[in-house]
């Protein structure tokens, strides 16, 4: 008998089904509804307090859903811990900590290290590369807070990479970041898309969402849209996430006015 | 001024071994505890530890168990005080802290000469110590510095991004309450020598100088451990030239804290040399 | 003995006088010292005010005037010491706090009946409080109810929204300072009745409790000063009869007080049922109960402790805001004068 040529498909990255994050009675975030497979990125677009940062959080499983599910990599977002990497603001970490680049690039390590013993050898040479592709190796040694902000976002992305992610999650990465750390983390996340690596970032920057990503969730509280950047980033869905900010444009075109 | 004819003596060895210990263990501890800012609630532990102290006292039991069962007891509440989303963080722990040492407060006060009681164990009697007690010391020590050692990088990587440690899976209320234990270690080793209160000064201080000396966590690290040693021995050796040679009784848990304060004064002093000093080397480079 | 006849001597009365106004006074104080965010520093004002206590009475001086002075100094220090880099705020009140603290140590172990006098001043002895001291309580006490009363919503205002008061004209340091000032001499005050350790306590925890009840701010601040003052008459009566240390006992009360609230009190204590979200379209399968959000908390939290009912803060701000169009208009004169609506009183 001839073996079945269809091979069974990969679980999607990232699969939300329904989800919804509520605090007592109020939903912080409801009904976001998706995938994302390998190799594609998507947007996370809202005003603020629209729920992306929450989201985020509840894909990383930091954060208890209401009711729905988050499948990551086919299991649930704790047990998929180890495949995820988290690249949070550069600004919420304190300059004055005496670290070196190299060593916060290291921490992405630790979870394969394990506990107790320390970096090794060959930790150190992935950390090393990991700050070659973000254009930093030669301030390898540099105290973390000597760093200028969008380098120091490029450090935080290198710790991601170092950790050899299947999914990653950005929160707000080009936020106060220099034109050439831009280009440079934009184009360190077209490798890493190119190496099979999922990834979600929260931008409120619609240009650099266009760069950046194939796909785009519209959150205001709750899902508006949610698909290729080209058919759903359109002016009525960018008014209903935006509201009041989005201003119309004679003719079809929408500024937002306080992304 | 002579740093070493003092520890000819017995006690003073003694004392002297107690307070080397103490300052490098402090130290090391402390550099988390500074990184963290983390200095209010190691002041809580220290004043949350003395009603067991007293308990020990009072049943005539070791006082180091005493102190460590509380310091354990506060140490797991504090962890779990600090998520209560309405009191907010400062509030409780001043107010846990002041109701367990007044517990302490109450149940010594009920004693005849209890005022003597109380400064010795807010102030410590290092120059009491004896073998007993220094070798509970040295075990206590020991305990903490080797789960230090084990968790060393996982406990900065908290205190660094606490965000991204528990994006990678670690649970950070553990992590705290790991760090919550090392310091209620730390404060019931120091007990019987520097007493409840003057502890934290052992905890901060050092770590605090090293800091603005320090530019990796590995240096900062073995500065606090240098500079705590350092304190407990200048101080040791400082309040008993004075104390006999010219009559002026010195308390010498209050006096090594005077001295640690004074290196850190030092160190602050010599920061912006330092800065002048690198910025001129770059631009000239 | 019936709690009547426990304050029938002439040093239990006095001693209750004291408790009173000192609890009151507190209580008052404190809603100020939560907006702030200031319970480690006024632990530290406590602590550092210690040695300057202790200097005082060596000289012969008024406890207040070395209190004082020493805690100015303090207050200069730990702003210097924290402007420099990598002092950060906590380490430098904690450095200034243990250098304090130990000098007063040394300075007290160099006299004789150091524990007796030490004793006093970090746990206080209210039994020992005389008529004069009872006159410089209330003194104080006067001149800091006005003080507060006088400021209120500057100071409201202030602990919320900086920017927005400077932005109105404010001298916004000099407010600063001022409050420092009157949490010191609330501070100092509390010395003869529960010492320096324990003051923090009944500058805290009346108002920490008071909040788990209500969210108006005038409210609050009511029930902070009564809970002050309950807790030092009921913390004076049980230390007479069991004879322990009054000072720690009145600590004991008020702390006993917050613990029941945290757990009993409706909507903000522990045991107070939390509302559930119902998933839309679900309504036939029970609602999952809303789980704590750690970080979210944090976040949530972060915004909300210091903070009373946003209401609150709004009208401090209209009436500040008033207060500065009405000394514009009367400077400008009445061809600019502009119709402005009463804002609703909260």
């Amino acid at each position: 008998m001839a073996p079945d040529p269809t091979p069974t498909p990969a679980p999607p990255v990232l699969a939300l089904r329904r989800a919804t994050v509520a605090y007592e009675r109020d939903p912080v975030v409801e009904g976001v509804d998706g995938e994302v497979a390998a190799g594609q990125s998507v947007a996370l677009i809202g005003p603020n307090g629209a729920g992306k940062s929450t989201l985020i959080r509840a894909v990383l499983g930091l954060v208890p859903l209401t009711s729905g599910t988050i499948q990551v990599l086919g299991r649930s977002p704790q047990a998929a811990r180890g495949q995820v990497a988290y690249v949070p603001q550069a600004d919420t970490l304190d300059a004055e900590f005496p670290v070196s680049a190299l060593q916060v690039v290291l921490m992405g390590r630790y979870p394969r290290v394990g506990w107790v013993r320390r970096p090794g050898a060959a930790d150190r040479r992935v950390a090393g590369r990991a700050l070659a592709e973000v254009g930093l190796a030669e301030r390898a040694s540099a105290r973390f807070g000597t760093l200028s902000g969008g380098q120091r976002q490029r450090v935080l992305l290198a710790r991601a990479i170092a950790q050899e992610p299947r999914l990653l999650l950005l929160d707000e990465p080009f936020n106060g970041v220099d034109a050439l750390s831009q280009d440079l983390l934009l184009a360190a996340l077209g490798r890493l898309r190119a190496g099979g690596a999922a990834v979600v970032m929260a931008t409120h920057d619609l240009g650099l969402a266009h760069l950046a990503c194939g796909e785009v969730c519209l959150l205001n509280r709750h899902q508006i849209g949610f698909g290729p950047i080209g058919t759903t980033l359109t002016p009525e869905l960018l008014r209903a996430t935006y509201g009041g900010q989005a201003l119309q444009l004679r003719g079809d075109g929408v500024i937002v006015a306080r992304p | 001024m002579n740093l070493f004819e003092p520890f000819t003596i017995p006690y003073m060895q003694r004392a002297l071994v107690e307070v080397l210990v103490l300052g490098a263990l402090a130290g090391a501890v402390g550099v988390l505890v500074v990184l963290r800012r983390l200095a209010f609630v190691g002041d809580a532990l220290t004043h949350t530890v003395f009603p067991g102290v007293v308990i020990a006292h009072l049943l005539g039991r070791s006082l180091l168990l005493g102190a460590l069962a509380f310091g354990v007891l506060t140490a797991v509440l504090l962890t779990g005080l600090g998520s209560h989303r309405r009191v907010g963080e400062d509030a409780a722990l001043a107010i846990l802290l002041t109701s367990f040492f007044s517990f302490g407060v109450v149940l010594i006060s009920r004693t005849r000469g209890f005022t003597a009681d109380l400064t010795a164990f807010l102030f410590g009697r290092v120059l009491a110590v004896d073998r007993t007690d220094l070798l509970q010391t040295l075990a206590v020590a020991a305990v903490a510095a080797i789960v230090l050692a084990v968790l060393h990088k996982e406990l900065v990587l908290r205190a660094f991004d606490p965000e991204a440690t528990a994006a990678m899976g670690y649970r950070t209320r553990a992590l705290d309450l790991v760090l919550n234990l090392l310091i209620a270690l730390v404060v019931v080793a120091a007990v019987e020598a520097v007493g409840t209160v003057l502890v934290i000064a052992l905890i901060v201080v050092p770590a605090a100088a090293a800091r603005l000396l320090a530019d990796r966590v590995a240096a900062m690290t073995a500065l606090a451990c240098l500079l705590g040693a350092a304190g407990g021995w200048l101080g040791l050796a400082v309040s008993y030239e004075v104390s006999v040679d010219h009559d002026i009784r010195l308390a010498a848990g209050a006096t090594i804290v005077v001295v640690l304060v004074g290196l850190f004064l030092l160190a602050a002093a010599l920061v912006p040399l330092r800065r002048r000093r690198g910025r001129v080397a770059g631009a000239s480079g | 003995m019936s709690p009547l006849e426990t304050f029938g001597d002439g040093f239990a009365r006095r001693a209750l006088l004291e408790a009173v106004m000192v609890g009151g006074l507190c209580g008052a104080v404190c809603v100020h010292v939560l907006l702030r965010r200031l319970p480690f520093f006024t632990m530290a004002l406590g602590h550092a005010t210690f040695p300057g206590v202790v200097l005082a009475g060596l000289l012969g001086i008024s406890l207040f005037a070395g209190a004082a002075a020493f805690g100015a100094v303090v207050v200069v220090v730990v702003a210097l010491l924290g402007a420099r880099e990598r002092v950060d705020d906590t380490s430098a009140v904690g450095v200034t706090l243990s250098g304090a603290f130990a000098l007063g140590v040394l300075l007290l172990s160099a006299q004789a009946g150091f524990s007796r006098d030490l004793t006093a001043y970090l746990v206080g002895s209210i039994v020992t409080v005389q008529p004069g001291d009872l006159v410089t309580t209330a003194v104080v006490g006067a001149a800091v109810l006005a003080v507060l009363a006088a400021l209120h919503k500057e100071l409201v205002l202030g602990a919320f929204d900086r920017g927005g008061l400077a932005a109105l004209g404010y001298p916004v340091l000099a407010l600063d300072v001022v409050l420092l000032l009157v949490i010191e001499a609330t501070v100092v005050t509390s010395i003869p009745a529960v010492g320096t350790i324990l003051a923090v306590a009944l500058i805290v925890a009346p108002a920490a409790t008071a909040r788990l009840w209500t969210e108006r701010l005038r409210a609050t601040m009511a029930l902070a000063a009564t809970l002050g003052a309950i807790s030092g008459v009921v913390g004076l009566a049980i230390s007479l009869q069991w004879r322990v240390a009054a000072g720690a006992t009145i600590v004991l009360v008020a702390a006993a007080l917050f613990a029941v609230s945290l757990v009993v009190a409706p909507r903000h204590g522990l045991l107070a049922r939390r509302p559930a979200y119902v998933a839309p379209g679900s309504a036939s399968t029970r609602p999952r109960p809303a789980a704590r959000l750690p970080y979210e908390e944090r976040a949530v939290s972060k915004a909300h402790s210091g903070r009373l009912a946003p209401a609150a803060m709004a009208w401090a701000l209209c009436q500040c805001r008033l207060a500065k169009i009405c000394s514009l208009m009367a400077s400008i004169g009445p061809t600019a004068l502009m119709r402005t609506r009463m804002p609703r009183r909260w």
